[in-house]
This record gives C-alpha cells, sequence and structure tokens, in this order.
C-alpha cells in the first residue's frame, strides 16, 4: 500500500518544482503504470518511494508507516519490503547469474541454504534456469533485465517498483518482460511501472497514472496512454 | 533479521575483501609499504625509548636522596624532620642512619683496607648521620631537596642526591618520550591519510555495487564492513613485515654492540624478548587500528544517499 499526502519536492528553490502537491493511493495487490514526459517527475516519485530523496512537503505512507519518520537505521529495512528494477539493469558484471540474485539474500543475512533452494525458483520464474551460471555480458538484454527482476522479488518484497524496464528491449521482449510483472502481480505484490512503452499501456489495461510537469494530471482505472505526444 | 544477518556475513565479505586487494594490488602495495616505513620508523623510536626507560628505571632503583643532619641535631629535630619527609607523598620511604650506622657501613666498604678507619670511634666519628629517602618519581627530586632544606639550621646540614648523570638520564628520558609520542602523531596520520586514498579507491572502484547494496536493502554496516576489513588487513600486513624487519636488525645491532666496548660500563640493552614482546602487540594493534580508521574516513561520504 502506498500513499502521498500533498507531496511537493523542489530539487532548487529557483526551479519549478519537481513534483507539485501530488496525492494518490495505490492500494495493496495494484499494478500501476506511471507515464509522462521526460522531466515529469516520475524517477523523482521512484525516488521518494525508495527514500533517496525526501518531500519539500507533504507525507508519503507505506504499508501504513509514514517513512518520512524512517531513521538512517531504518531505510534499509523499508528497502528490504521493495524491489527495484531499473532501465539500465544494474548488474554485478563479476557476478554470474546465479551470485547476482544470491547477492541480495546474502545481504540480508540469509542461509546458503536458503539461498541454494530459492534462487533456482526465482530464475525459473522468470524463465531464466538455463542461463544460471553466465555473465551479465553473455546475455540478451531481455535476459538481464529478467536478471534483474528475479533479483527484485527474491526477498519476496510487497512493492515491485520498475523504473522503465523495458526502455533498452524490442517490442517483443517487452512483452515478455511485462507479462512476468504481471504474474508476479498475480501473485500478490503490488506493482508499479514507470513506462515511456504506449503500446504495452494500452494493451494491458491497467491503472494509468500521468504526472504532467510534477502534477498528477490524470488516473485512470482501466487507463490508456494519458498524454499526447 | 538483524542478528541473522550478522551470522553469514563474515564468508562473503572476506570473498570481497580479498578480490578487492588483488584488484587494487598496486594501490594496495602502496599502503602497506607506508604502513612498513612508518612502523619502521616508529620502532626504531620506540626501541630507543623502550631502552632509555629501562636504562632509567634501572638507574631510579638505585637512587636516593641523603638528608645529612647537623652533627649536634637534637632528638627533637630528629623526629620534625623526620615528621614531615614522611608526610610528604613525593617520598616512598624514608630510613635513618645514625653516624655509627654510616661508618660501619662505610668500613665495610673499604674492605680490606677497614683498618684505615681504626682510629675513628663513637666519640670522634666523623660520619654524619642522616636520613636516606627514596622518591616515587625521579622528576621529584629536587623538590623534595627543596623540603629537606626548608629545615637547613634546624637539624638538617645539608641534601645531597644521585650524580649529574641521573638528571641528565631523567631528562633524556622524558625527551625520547615526548619525541616517540609526537613522531607517534605524525606518522599516524600520515599512514591513515595513505590508506584512506587507497581504501577510497576500493570505494570509487565498487560504487556501483555500493549502490545496488543499498537497492537491495544492505545495512550501512554490511557495506562498511569489507572495506574496514581491507584497510585493517593492510594495516595488520604492514605491521607485520616491519615487525620482522625490526627484529632482524636490532638482533643484529645487538650482535655489533656485545662485542665493542660501546656502551657505559655497567648499563646493557634492554632485553631483546621484553622489546620484540612489547613492539609486536604494539604493532599488530597500531596497524589495524590504523587501516580501520583510514577506511572508516574513506567510505563515509558515500554512504549518505
Ligand atoms: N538531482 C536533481 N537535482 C536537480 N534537479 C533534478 C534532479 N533530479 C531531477 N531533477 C529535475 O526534476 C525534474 C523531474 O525529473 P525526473 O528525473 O523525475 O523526470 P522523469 O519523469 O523521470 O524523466 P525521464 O522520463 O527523462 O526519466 C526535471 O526537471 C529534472 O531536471
Ligand atoms: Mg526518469
Amino acid at each position: 500500500m502506498i500513499e502521498f499526502k500533498n507531496v511537493t519536492k523542489s530539487y532548487e528553490k529557483n526551479k519549478s518544482d519537481a513534483l507539485k502537491n501530488v496525492s494518490l493511493f495505490i492500494d495493496k495487490g495494484e499494478f500501476v503504470f506511471l507515464v509522462g514526459r521526460s522531466g515529469a517527475g516520475k524517477s523523482t516519485f521512484i525516488k521518494l518511494l525508495l527514500r533517496e530523496i525526501e518531500p519539500t512537503q507533504g507525507s508519503i505512507f507505506i504499508n501504513n508507516y509514514n517513512i518520512a519518520n524512517l531513521s538512517k537505521r531504518e531505510i534499509p529495512f523499508l528497502r528490504r519490503k521493495m524491489g527495484v528494477v531499473f532501465q539500465d539493469f544494474r548488474l554485478l558484471e563479476n557476478k554470474s547469474v546465479f551470485e547476482n540474485v544470491a547477492y541480495a539474500m546474502e545481504i540480508i543475512g540469509k542461509s546458503e541454504k536458503q539461498i541454494r533452494k530459492r534462487v533456482p525458483l526465482a530464475l525459473d520464474m522468470v524463465g531464466l534456469s538455463h542461463r544460471i551460471n553466465h555473465y551479465p555480458h553473455e546475455l540478451s538484454g531481455g535476459e538481464q533485465q529478467r536478471v534483474v527482476i528475479a533479483r527484485a522479488i527474491i526477498n519476496n518484497p510487497t512493492i515491485l517498483i520498475c523504473d522503465e524496464p523495458t526502455g533498452n528491449l524490442d517490442p517483443e521482449t517487452s512483452y515478455e518482460i511485462i507479462s512476468i510483472l504481471e504474474e508476479i502481480n498475480r501473485r500478490g505484490t503490488t506493482i508499479v511501472v514507470v513506462t515511456h512503452d504506449r503500446e504495452i499501456v494500452d494493451v494491458m489495461k491497467k491503472r494509468v497514472l500521468t504526472l504532467e510537469d510534477g502534477a498528477l494530471t490524470v488516473d485512470d482505472a482501466i487507463g490508456r496512454y494519458g498524454y499526447e505526444v | 533479521m538483524k542478528f541473522s544477518s550478522i551470522k553469514t556475513m563474515p564468508k562473503n565479505v572476506v570473498r570481497d575483501t580479498l578480490k578487492s586487494i588483488e584488484r587494487n594490488n598496486l594501490m594496495s602495495a602502496a599502503s602497506i609499504l607506508s604502513v612498513i616505513a612508518a612502523l619502521i620508523i616508529l620502532g626504531i623510536f620506540l626501541i630507543l625509548t623502550i631502552n632509555v626507560s629501562e636504562l632509567t628505571k634501572d638507574v631510579e632503583s638505585r637512587l636516593e636522596l641523603k638528608v645529612f643532619l647537623q652533627s649536634d641535631f637534637t632528638d627533637a629535630q630528629k623526629l620534625t624532620v623526620q615528621q614531615a619527609l614522611e608526610d610528604s607523598d613525593m617520598i616512598e620511604s624514608v630510613t635513618f642512619e645514625s653516624s655509627q650506622e654510616a661508618l660501619d657501613k662505610f668500613s665495610a666498604s673499604l674492605d680490606q683496607y677497614s683498618s684505615l678507619l681504626s682510629g675513628y670511634n663513637s666519640q670522634n666519628n666523623p660520619m654524619p648521620a642522616s636520613f636516606i629517602i627514596r622518591v616515587k618519581d625521579p622528576n621529584d627530586l629536587e623538590a623534595v631537596q627543596t623540603l629537606a632544606m626548608t629545615f637547613k639550621d634546624k637539624g638538617v646540614e645539608y641534601v645531597k642526591y644521585g650524580e649529574e648523570y641521573v638528571q641528565v638520564l631523567v631528562n633524556f628520558s622524558n625527551f625520547t618520550n615526548t619525541l616517540s609520542l609526537v613522531v607517534l602523531v605524525v606518522l599516524s596520520i600520515i599512514s591513515i591519510f595513505i590508506i584512506y586514498n587507497t581504501i577510497k579507491l576500493t570505494v570509487f572502484a565498487r560504487r556501483r555495487e555500493i549502490g545496488i547494496m543499498k537497492y537491495v536493502g544492505a545495512t550501512n554496516n554490511y557495506i562498511r564492513s569489507p572495506f574496514i576489513l581491507e584497510g585493517t588487513l593492510l594495516g595488520l600486513i604492514g605491521a607485520i613485515v616491519a615487525f620482522l624487519v625490526i627484529r632482524i636488525a636490532y638482533y643484529y645491532v645487538l650482535g655489533l654492540l656485545s662485542g665493542s666496548s660501546f656502551l657505559p660500563v655497567g648499563t646493557t640493552l634492554a632485553s631483546p624478548d621484553l622489546v620484540m614482546g612489547k613492539l609486536i602487540y604494539f604493532f599488530l594493534i597500531y596497524g589495524g587500528l590504523i587501516g580501520a580508521i583510514g577506511s572508516i574516513f574513506a567510505i563515509r561520504k558515500f554512504l549518505d544517499v
């Protein structure tokens, strides 16, 4: 569950706000697209969720907890409830597919037994079992993004956040990635996807939030790509 | 959940640390060399300090201050002076030596020539009675002398303490202590700075990884630990090498000196086992600390966000 209450974010005083008085509610188990022109404030929205930055005004609730009240020590534990997928993958080049996914479990102190059991399951879920011992540079973009998704869900986050997950992929691969996300969503994880991909948004018929110059202008329950190019 | 993370940490951390030292081998070598250089210089000063302080301690343990009494002192005067001396917290012990005892002692020290003193007896004894004082701290010798001198003409004739060289030795010992401290501080800062720069390179090389760690929810301590381990390890390696160098050199110098008459009569260098025993602990603790401190500074900036 994600709630924004009158959230404003300004990076610099003399520049216009990156987010302007945004209020919204995303329920547990929802699948939401976030669209908008370049510079509309989409990444800002995601950084706020991850508590990478703090709102200038307003408050943000995740699972009923006001994340503005988090101390520095608590931030890692907030992030363990959220998986993140980026356009540029962000895999560790010197680690194999297995190790990249296992890494996320090592970091939060899971035992080797748990790791050996769960990593193959997650890789199976994203359809990458046959690549388990390969290295990122041996994989296609779509395959790399599957690894990232496996890493993002390995610790059972309640929320999965994707910043342009298909930005570097061809249409067919993009569909495969999105259907993996849909499958994850079906198992109960809340999903927020930032995208510029009009076709995917229109086909999926999910809720669409549209940002324009930092303001939330459209919130469509069964949405279509909200703004004209 | 927080506790279980500590359990599995060491293995990953050790693995990543060793990889990192290997990857940055040039800077790692530079850090280790700087620790070695710093510790060798420090080691030389420490050995000097230890030797001087052993020497001083040795002399100090034999160090007495003698307060001679006038030949016609009264029992009341003796009591007053003794009381005053015993009340001072600078003084370890006060022993009275009567003129007869002094004469006997002197006579005994003359051995086969003691017959030279045979003309003297309790009636014409030339030896004055005295208080033999041991001070707690040799730096207080002068103050105690001053204290005793306040009883001049109240029974005290004069006060005499050790030879000149004792004072010189005490001064020199204080000087080497101070000098070692200064060298310690200066070299520590330099070493910390060099390790800081090495670890900063490591941190920079792994900044992508640090970013990813944060998104996956790694705690700051978890992110920090491999870097601190790396710095500590560099410091420890430097410490061990420096210790071996110093050890070999010390025994070599000792070998040279034992064959010569370079040292003043009656003095010895501190026992090498004693020196080396002290040194190895100091080096290990120092090397490890320097490494850890340098790394903590290096990683601090990257942990915000
Ligand atoms: N760290 C920053 N410092 C100053 N201004 C920033 C910073 N990050 C973003 N901005 C500004 O905030 C506004 C929103 O940026 P944001 O990155 O959220 O856009 P976006 O919707 O993600 O765009 P894109 O589709 O290109 O990724 C832009 O005007 C941008 O220049
Ligand atoms: Mg963006």
